[in-house]
């Protein structure tokens, strides 16, 4: 049977700022290598519930203030579909932007309180001062087999704070995370995750980007497909490069 | 006052450069400010100096290179401030560098690179008579932070200038609006060359909404990423016709060096000079430091692009294209003047522009980044971790009809042509 995933890039034009396009390029070229045959759907202001109910894994990047306002406005009309998605377990990346928008309401440096779309339990508050950069490294116990670091370059104003319901993606090893508070950064709920992670989060950790692919096959197929095996020498040499910059081992 | 700052200043600027402390740069500046805080202000307006700051992502030293000769060229005393223009006290060392014991400068033009982020801070001091606005696409965000932002400060900036003279890219969006809508005088530059026009929007095109109403704007074609013919379907806003749109002679290869020469172009005849005199002097161009520059080593031709955020690089790639380059090196850091994210390399359209044949290696601090990169676009490629050595391997391969081309982001160009030429710069 030939497997086929259809992705949908949620605004590419509007989101898609800190070279988050790197996660759609890595979610096909791994599909792409293993024979799984991808579609990959371009979401915008124009996009039908239709259009979204036809989606097998979801990305959606980070953007500038303007292009959020605008984003935010639209999302209101897809909000039930996006919610009827994610309730249903089809996995999906929500990275910065598109991470905050599910949450319960974003409070601006003026203290402005914008409510979100109010999928996960959780809320996110822009203090106005210093944002939170730079390199960053995290331990996940949930999503795999043993304890994986995940390494990635954090860049943000928002903190994000998760309700009691929700698991964060990780705990922090090196950097700041969704909070300087908590040192937990990003979110789990069913198969999303959301993340403050760019560099983009997936070609440096390609068990995510696999994470993804599986769910997205056992949704679609109703049945656990094995992924097989690439060579990731190349990522690892990466993974190690930024390991060694943060003085971590992994 | 000013006399004994302009002595003292150079007396430290001598002895520094001389003690090898550096090239004295920035401290004459800092002790003339506390002596005099006015320092500045005084002598440009003693001196007659015409005031020229340049802004722009890309492009900016290029842009005042290509002043500098053309001024030079044509009898025109011109001084250029290219680093540490970004602070009050940059510039008044600048002005002590270039003057003689007494405070005469004998200059008549003097062209200030400034950063995004220091446009306001160095407006509130100084009005330039004349400001060069060349584009604005995504760089380092983690340093300048994001372009929208970059632009309302320089609108807010520009529109407390009561004298200056603007000249502006009316195919970027955002910088052709700088002007709509003020008493300054104004010039256009744009692209009308039909061959170079393309009807398809490319990756990492930043501003697609109108800067007046935030409607998204139509594009009849595009020239490369955001600039191009536009107009918004909502307020009617559109690109402003541009005063000069081709010249007869470019120096440098490549769509944005056009762009870049436009605008030496218009500044040029805006000081009164000819068509004729501006061309010949142009042909005697040579480029700045690392860009588009030519060095010979080891017998083999290199050229050196800095290419340092998707849209430099992209256009790097696709002059090397034009110029029809099969060998090429990507060098990238992550040091504190090129940024600490690499995101940004995935936004380079390598899908589009990279040919099959094409010999390529890669280096520098995130070369195992880069590497990866271009592994999920199905290229093969080289990696060295010593940069000479690798420089010299490529080279030893290549027949004496080849070329080199180098892309390297700030400082791993530094250290490139550190190699190459055997000395520092800066």
């Amino acid at each position: 049977m030939k497997l086929k995933l259809t992705i949908g890039w949620l605004y590419p034009e509007l989101m898609s700022t800190y070279g988050d396009r790197g996660n759609i390029i890595v979610l096909q070229k791994r599909c792409h290598w293993r024979g799984i045959e991808t579609e990959v759907k371009n979401i915008g202001i124009d996009s039908t519930k239709q259009d979204l109910l036809s989606l097998d894994l979801i990305m959606m990047g980070g953007a500038q203030d303007t292009q959020q306002e605008i984003v935010a406005k639209d999302l209101i009309k897809k909000k039930e579909t996006l919610k009827t998605i994610i309730e249903s377990g089809i996995p999906g990346l929500y990275i910065c932007g598109g991470f905050q928008y599910l949450g319960e309401y974003y409070k601006t440096a003026n203290d402005n309180k914008l409510p979100q779309l109010g999928i996960l339990d959780m809320y996110t508050e822009n203090p106005g001062g210093e944002r939170l950069i730079g390199n960053i490294a995290i331990e996940n116990i949930d999503l795999f087999t043993k304890p994986t670091t995940i390494i990635g370059f954090e860049n943000h104003g928002g903190r994000t704070i998760l309700g009691s319901s929700i698991k964060p993606l990780g705990k922090v090893i090196k950097g700041f995370g969704s909070n300087e508070a908590s040192k937990e950064e990003g979110a789990i709920y069913k198969n999303s995750i959301g993340t403050y992670f760019h560099g983009p989060i997936l070609p440096k950790n390609p068990m995510l980007a696999d994470y993804l692919i599986s769910k997205a096959l056992q949704v679609k197929y109703k049945k656990i497909i094995e992924l097989k095996t690439l060579d990731d020498t190349l990522e690892e040499n990466a993974r190690l490069q930024v390991a060694k910059k943060l003085g971590i081992t992994i | 006052m000013n006399n004994l700052i302009f002595f003292l200043g150079k007396a430290l600027s001598f002895v520094s450069t001389r003690l090898n402390l550096g090239n004295g740069s920035t401290w004459p500046g800092h002790i003339a400010l506390k002596l005099n805080k006015k320092f500045v202000q005084e002598v440009l307006k003693k001196n007659k100096l015409k005031t020229v700051f340049v802004v722009g992502t890309n492009g900016k030293t290029t842009t005042s290179k290509l002043i500098e000769t053309i001024l030079e060229k044509n009898n025109i005393k011109i001084m250029i401030n290219s680093s540490g223009a970004n602070l009050l006290s940059g510039v008044a060392s600048s002005l002590i560098i270039n003057s003689d014991f007494l405070g005469n400068l004998k200059k008549e033009v003097a062209i200030f690179e400034v950063d995004e982020n220091a446009l306001s801070v160095l407006s509130e001091k100084i009005e330039p008579d004349y400001l060069i606005a060349l584009n604005l696409f995504r760089d380092q965000l983690d340093r300048y932070g994001e372009i929208d932002s970059i632009a309302k400060k320089w609108k807010k900036t520009i529109g407390k200038y009561k004298n200056t003279t603007l000249i502006l890219n009316a195919d970027d969006p955002q910088i052709a609006f700088l002007g709509l809508k003020l008493k300054l005088k104004t010039y256009y530059f744009g692209l009308s060359e039909k061959s170079l026009q393309t009807k398809l929007i490319q990756h990492g095109a930043d501003s697609i909404l109108c800067p007046n109403c935030m409607t998204k704007l139509n594009f009849e074609s595009y020239y490369f990423s955001h600039l191009g013919i536009w107009d918004c379907p909502n307020c009617q806003l559109k690109r402003p016709k541009p005063d000069m749109t081709s010249f007869s002679y470019y120096p440098l290869s490549g769509t944005y060096a056009i762009y870049n020469t436009l605008a030496s172009v218009v500044f040029s005849k805006a000081l009164g000079l000819e068509n004729a005199q501006i061309e010949k002097a142009l042909k005697e161009f040579k480029p700045a430091f690392g860009r588009q520059e030519e060095i010979i080593y080891k017998n083999r031709k290199v050229k050196i692009f800095l290419s340092k955020n998707p849209i430099s690089f992209n256009e790097s790639l696709d002059t090397v294209n034009k110029l029809n380059g099969k060998n090429l090196l990507f060098a990238l850091n992550d040091q504190i003047p090129d940024g600490l994210d690499v995101s940004w390399i995935w936004d380079i359209d390598f899908e589009r522009l990279l040919e099959k044949d094409m010999n390529i290696s890669v280096c520098g601090d995130r070369k195992e980044d880069l590497s990866l990169r271009l592994k999920y676009t199905d290229c093969f490629n080289h990696v060295f971790t010593d940069l000479e050595l690798g420089i010299t391997k490529i080279l030893g391969n290549l027949d004496d009809s080849e070329t080199l081309y180098i892309l390297a982001n700030y400082s791993a160009m530094l250290e490139i042509r550190k190699i190459l030429t055997g000395k520092k710069i800066l």
